[in-house]
């Protein structure tokens, strides 16, 4: 119904675009005045003001059709006391109200018997305030209706009529399209916000349970001490003093990056150097995308890579060598990482050594560099800028990244730097914390929030770096 | 006429295609020692394509194809296999239409010919050779202070220079020049070819330009090229004053080109 509606609201502002251009190019001219605007803008003109109003009415309605839905049916005519209410009580009224608007209409002979049962328990009010709330339904559509096609009519032949001459609409257009490109960009930051503070207010809750330092300079980690905590209660730091401490985490979750960035940095960067200096255009036309593929795995596939094939074998090896690498070292959950991130530095590694201006190259070649030279003492240092900017990115990823680590690493905390044993990271533990089975309050769950808010804070800073470092790289050669 | 003995570079029957495109038709043409000659034409008459064959640029792109004799000092065949082609770029220096410094120091431009080739065996004797030629390329006054700065903060025409002392650091024995002044404003300009007019005295030049009036105030020798054929060679007052061919008579007097 809504659908339909929104695309019969699209016809007619659409239809509107030629009735405002038609309108426009009729005018008699008087004297050698022309059209204030180019015809189309009339046009423009004409949809902008048919479609905007109709697209707001209509999210207002649409957030607010609970609120909308009350105030019809809860009305102190109806419930005289409705004033004194909780809102516990004015839920479950509304709850039940909105179980017997589905059975209200129904013929009492159809009816199965815990529908008549219900129907015999209530109130002559409430009976009368499920039969508005079933035919509010049918208002609600019907104002819909109004807003998709009534309002846009009225709306645009009256304003059609003030199309003359002089009205200059274009600046007008152009204010209007601008505000919505700006809105555009607004929701987009406003989103990452709303994102960052619903992790901050969840994080505040956890953090009235868990002291600050116990959980930033604490080396243990056991959630499972949350057990005992029920919701609402307050409790002593003391018990949850060993429960809440993320350092062992953090070293996890660097060891198991750095693992990754070992095999990413020589493995990219070689390969980018490869592709921008040394391969001919048609290598490098099958092999660039086929690298970009490792980025395309779902990373679901890494980690069973990681567990299944590559853990086994690391685990093998070792042993025919007198080495103990454990089944879930940090080394196998890096490895694949690693490959994983070989696209972001050598795609982006490329693009920066292919943007050094040839002239540079030229430049080097004359003095009578080689080819090597040239790459080591030329073109590498121009671009080196760019090239950090591409680990840094690869880095925020890696210490981001979740599967694979939730896959093949370990759930254990275990504060050590030795990749060949087991270590958990940030993004495990939070995985952890919110499929777990305890009630949502609880510290063990809440946790999930305050190391989600500290690898935000991380990886945002990575970024930024990042993004700086390229930046400038950018201004260099303008 | 001319002792043998006294031209850097001759070359004969030049040729050159990309793919099936014919760039350079059989030219010939010989620089006199501590000359400048200049190489004059319209767009595309492969003037620049033939600089270029000079020092081997050409041989980075795939589809150009070379042949001819090039003879350096009466003997040494530049397109000869066994020579290294780092070796002649040592002798043969190019300093490029856009000026192209690294984006390092200053100082760090001057000495990366320097250091590739090993000419230096000392600190020392490095710094010294880094002032030396930004003094024979008529910058140092300008950067005395500034030697470790990013050269790429530099003016376009101290950039241009600082080109020329890149190239004169290994010192060469011809410096090539494809249209240094073209990006360049008019007293830059001038800058560079007071600067090519000190240089001759040790270095043999070839300049390709499209300003007539620059070809003839540095050069002594001219050479016009028109669709990949030489049209006409000679001393550049005979060129500019009373050409033999009607061609060149044409272009240096505007009417096409």
């Amino acid at each position: 119904m809504v659908y339909f509606a929104l695309l019969l609201l699209f016809i007619v502002s659409y239809s509107f675009y030629y009735f405002g251009k038609n309108r426009a190019l009729k005018i008699k001219f008087t004297g050698d005045q022309k059209l204030a605007s180019l015809p189309d803008y009339y046009g423009y003109f004409l949809v902008l003001v048919v479609f905007l109003p109709s697209l707001i009415i209509w999210f207002i309605l649409l957030l607010y059709k609970s609120n909308f839905q009350e105030l019809y049916v809860m009305s102190p005519t109806l419930f005289p006391d409705i004033a004194q209410w909780s809102d516990a009580k004015f839920g479950l009224i509304m709850n039940k109200i909105s179980n017997l608007a589905l059975i209200v209409n129904i013929p009492e002979a159809d009816l199965l018997k815990g529908q008549t049962s219900l129907l015999n328990m209530s109130s002559e009010s409430e009976l009368i305030a499920a039969k508005n709330l079933a035919s509010f339904d049918s208002i609600y559509g019907w104002s819909i209706v109004i807003v998709f096609i009534l309002l846009p009519v009225i709306l645009g032949l009256s304003i059609s009529r003030l199309i003359n001459q002089k009205l200059n609409v274009q600046p007008i257009v152009e204010k209007i399209i601008i505000n919505i490109i700006r809105f555009s960009s607004i929701v987009a930051i406003l989103v990452t916000f709303g994102i960052f503070f619903s992790l901050i207010f969840e994080a505040i809750k956890f953090f009235q349970y868990v002291n600050f330092a116990d959980f930033f300079f604490n080396t243990a980690w056991n959630p499972n001490r949350a057990w005992v905590i029920s919701s609402g209660e307050t409790v002593d730091p003391e018990i949850l003093k060993d429960a809440f401490g993320w350092v062992p985490l953090l070293t996890g979750t660097l060891l198991v990056g750095s693992v990754a960035m070992f095999v990413a940095i020589p493995l990219g960067l070689a390969s980018a150097i490869y592709l921008a200096e040394y391969a001919s255009s048609k290598v490098r036309d099958i092999a660039k995308p086929i690298i970009e593929i490792l980025a395309g795995i779902p990373t679901v596939v890494y980690g069973f890579f990681a567990a299944l094939t590559l853990a086994p074998i690391l685990k093998n090896f070792g042993d025919s060598i007198g080495i103990d690498i454990s089944a879930e070292s940090a080394l196998a959950a890096g490895l694949a990482m690693g490959v994983m991130i070989i696209p972001f530095v050598s795609s982006l590694s490329d693009d920066v050594i292919r943007s050094v201006p040839n002239s540079l190259r030229d430049g080097s070649y004359a003095l009578g560099a080689t080819k090597s030279e040239t790459i080591k003492k030329v073109v590498l240092p121009a671009a080196l800028p760019g090239i950090m900017g591409s680990f840094l990115l690869a880095v925020s990823r890696a210490i981001g990244e979740t599967m694979i680590v939730v896959m093949a690493a370990s759930l254990r905390a275990n504060l050590t730097f030795n990749p060949l044993e087991p270590a958990t990271t940030i993004t495990t533990q939070i995985v952890t914390a919110l499929i777990g089975d305890v009630e949502f309050e609880n510290p063990k769950t809440l946790v999930a929030f305050a190391l989600g808010l500290s690898l935000f804070v991380m990886t945002l800073i990575l970024n930024i770096i990042a993004i700086t470092i390229v930046r400038k790289y950018r201004e260099k050669y303008e | 006429m001319v002792d043998n003995n006294n031209f850097a570079l001759k070359t004969n029957n030049v040729y050159v295609h990309y793919g099936n495109k014919m760039a350079i038709n059989n030219v010939a043409l010989d620089f006199p020692k501590n000359e400048v000659t200049s190489l004059i034409g319209p767009s595309g008459c492969g003037k620049s394509t033939f600089l270029r064959c000079l020092n081997r640029m050409n041989d980075v792109i795939d589809s150009c194809k070379v042949e001819g004799s090039f003879i350096m000092n009466n003997t040494i065949d530049i397109y000869r296999d066994d020579l290294p082609i780092e070796n002649l770029r040592e002798k043969i220096g190019m300093v490029f239409q856009k000026p192209n410094p690294f984006p390092k120091s200053i100082y760090e431009n001057v000495a990366y010919g320097p250091k590739i080739h090993g000419v230096t065996s000392s600190q020392s004797e490095l710094d010294d050779l880094v002032k030396e030629s930004l003094h024979r390329a008529g910058l140092y006054d300008e950067v005395k202070d500034r030697l470790t700065d990013v050269a790429t903060g530099l003016s376009g025409g101290q950039q241009q220079r600082l080109c020329i002392a890149r190239a004169i650091s290994i010192k060469p024995e011809i410096i090539l020049m494809d249209e240094p002044c073209s990006a360049l404003d008019p007293i830059a300009t001038a800058k560079i070819e007071d600067l090519i007019n000190e240089l001759k005295e040790n270095y043999t030049i070839i300049i390709v330009t499209h300003s007539m009036s620059q070809a003839s105030r540095v050069s002594t020798k001219t050479a016009f090229f028109h669709l990949g054929n030489l049209i006409e060679e000679g001393d550049t007052s005979k060129i500019f004053t009373k050409p033999d061919k009607e061609q060149t008579n044409d272009y240096i007097t505007g009417r096409f080109g």
